[in-house]
């Protein structure tokens, strides 16, 4: 008796944890939570670090680009991508929600134009939805507010777009097609692939170079972010999408809870670890402590050098201590005019495509082809974008974009301090928060069809 | 989501909407089109591979006051069924 009521148990956590859809709420905690962790780890992450590796290698397979794109294996945006989107495939093979699905013939014609439009508009905006928009506002990057202005204008419009084209486009609207596999074959695949994972993790994890090594932990936080964004269906276009189409804001409060805990936690990171982490530790005490030795007063020449390396590699270890936390990085020179074109141009591209930068990828990864096209097309024109704005200087000069043309560098803690940052973030969240749910039963912002 | 509603056997469609292959949100808004062209208290059936459509169109219909009638799996695709309000 109690035998099958484990068993039953068991299903049931499965169930869970694998085929039910999650709670909206709680997919976006995870995904803060995930977001902070591969901060901590190392860097933020994104989806067009990953898709513009990508088209720099399409590029450069047909003789266009010069210079051979990062590596897809060791570069840590395409590892991102890659753990992302295996995450979403085991997810989606465990839940049973994989199989091919081939669109009718217009929707793939949306998918190139969407691809491009979405690859511009990242450009403007410093990256797409996550690392313009949501990780930017949680890196307290001010120009994470004028691309999720950006975004609401585009999607609106976007979504008036798709209204038109009900009335007015016919051709190659119907005749999908889906090529499912059995169950148990998927359940099989998952789990191989879950397996596949963590080998590839131990792998990166046993190489001498520290560069390598720390790709471990990218793997498999993406990996736990694409596993949770599929799982929950958690997806920030229609975040913005749904309270103009249906009134509906789960996913906006969703993603509102989810911005406020990433800022909260990367604040905490920002501020506290320059503080307290060792970077401090080494320069109060082993640099100071060396500063004082006078090196040239030291007879024992090998001891002389040993302290020399001895000071350069804590100089080195305070840098890379440093470095990712540094409010300089990861803040982008789009505060202003590019920031709001850009989320415009993305928002727009996001409703031709039916999902954002991350929306896209973990579609991809449930086997909808329509995002597979939208994928190589944002890469490239993403890829020629980024080289032309580099090359005269769009984005200013240097890590603070001296000189953008697209807008303001501004690390929000600068000019508010830490406190009225995270205010304003709360005001924000809130306001957004209030206004959906409001507009869930006023229906005063929904685009009438 | 709670767990997955089933519909009757046998239910009588005044239409069909073929949205097999599109995504998110193609299949909701083609239905919400479709439902105006059927009378009050007729059933148009939604034919659809996207997984979200399973918490998209009994949610909308829960919105809009039609009555959500179930899905059915069918070989590679599901059926859903809508009771205009």
């Amino acid at each position: 008796m109690s035998e099958s009521i484990m068993k039953d148990k068991i299903k049931d956590f499965f169930k869970v944890l694998c085929q039910t859809e999650w709670n909206a709420t709680v997919a976006g905690i995870i995904v803060a939570l995930l977001s902070i962790l591969i901060m901590a780890w190392w860097r933020p992450w994104g989806a067009v670090g990953a898709i513009r590796n990508w088209g720099e290698w399409i590029l450069y397979g047909i003789g266009i680009f010069d210079h051979k794109p990062g590596e897809l294996l060791f570069n840590s945006g395409s590892v991102i991508g890659i753990g992302f989107l295996a995450g979403a495939f085991i997810s989606a093979c465990l839940g049973n929600d994989f199989s091919f699905k081939f669109p009718p013939p217009w929707e793939f014609v949306k998918a190139i134009i969407a691809g491009i439009l979405m690859g511009i508009g990242s450009a403007f905006a410093g990256g797409c939805n996550v690392g313009g928009m949501y990780n930017a506002i949680g890196n307290l990057a001010a120009n994470g507010f004028t691309m999720w202005l950006g975004l609401v204008i585009g999607i609106v419009l976007g979504l008036k777009y798709i209204y038109w084209e009900m009335e007015h486009i016919t051709w190659g609207t119907t005749g999908g097609k889906n090529f499912d596999f059995p169950y148990g074959l998927k359940i099989i695949i998952g789990i191989l692939s879950g397996i596949a994972l963590i080998w590839g993790a131990y792998h990166y994890a046993g190489m001498s170079d520290d560069y390598a090594a720390s790709l471990s932990g990218i793997l498999l936080i993406s990996a736990g972010l694409g596993y949770t964004m599929q799982r929950g269906r958690w997806c920030m276009v229609q975040a913005f999408r749904e309270p103009h189409m249906t009134g509906d804001c789960t996913l906006a409060k969703s993603v509102a809870l989810s911005i406020l805990v990433l800022a909260i936690g990367c604040a905490v990171l920002k501020y506290a670890v320059p503080q307290r982490g060792s970077a401090v530790a080494v320069k109060s005490t082993v640099i100071s402590a060396l500063e004082d030795i006078d090196l040239d007063e030291i007879q024992d020449e090998d001891l002389a050098d040993t302290l020399e390396d001895i000071q350069d590699a804590g100089q080195a270890a305070v840098k890379g201590a440093e470095r990712v936390l540094d409010p300089v990085n990861y803040v982008r020179g789009t505060f202003g005019w590019g920031g709001v074109l850009g989320g415009f141009l993305f928002g727009l591209g996001a409703m031709f495509a039916g999902g954002c930068g991350s929306g896209t990828l973990w579609r991809v990864g449930e086997g909808q082809m329509k995002l597979w096209l939208v994928v190589p097309f944002f890469g490239i024109s993403n890829a020629i974008m980024t080289k032309w704005f580099k090359a005269i200087h769009m984005e200013g000069t240097g890590p603070t974009h001296v000189g953008s043309k697209l807008g303001m560098h501004l690390y929000l803690p600068d000019a508010l301090g830490y406190g009225g940052t995270i205010l304003l973030i709360v005001l924000a969240m809130a306001a957004w928060y209030i206004i959906v749910d409001w507009n869930e039963d006023s229906n005063k912002l929904i685009v009438e069809m | 989501m709670s767990d997955i509603k089933q519909a009757p056997e046998g239910l009588e469609v005044a239409r069909t909407l073929d949205a097999k292959g599109l995504s998110c949100p193609m299949p909701l808004l083609r239905t919400k089109k479709e439902i105006g062209k059927i009378n009050s208290g007729e059933i148009l059936e939604v034919l659809g591979t996207d997984p979200g459509s399973r918490n998209d169109i009994p949610g909308w219909c829960a919105r809009a006051g039609h009555e959500y009638l179930g899905e059915r799996e069918d070989e590679g695709f599901i059926r859903f069924y809508v009771k205009k309000k």
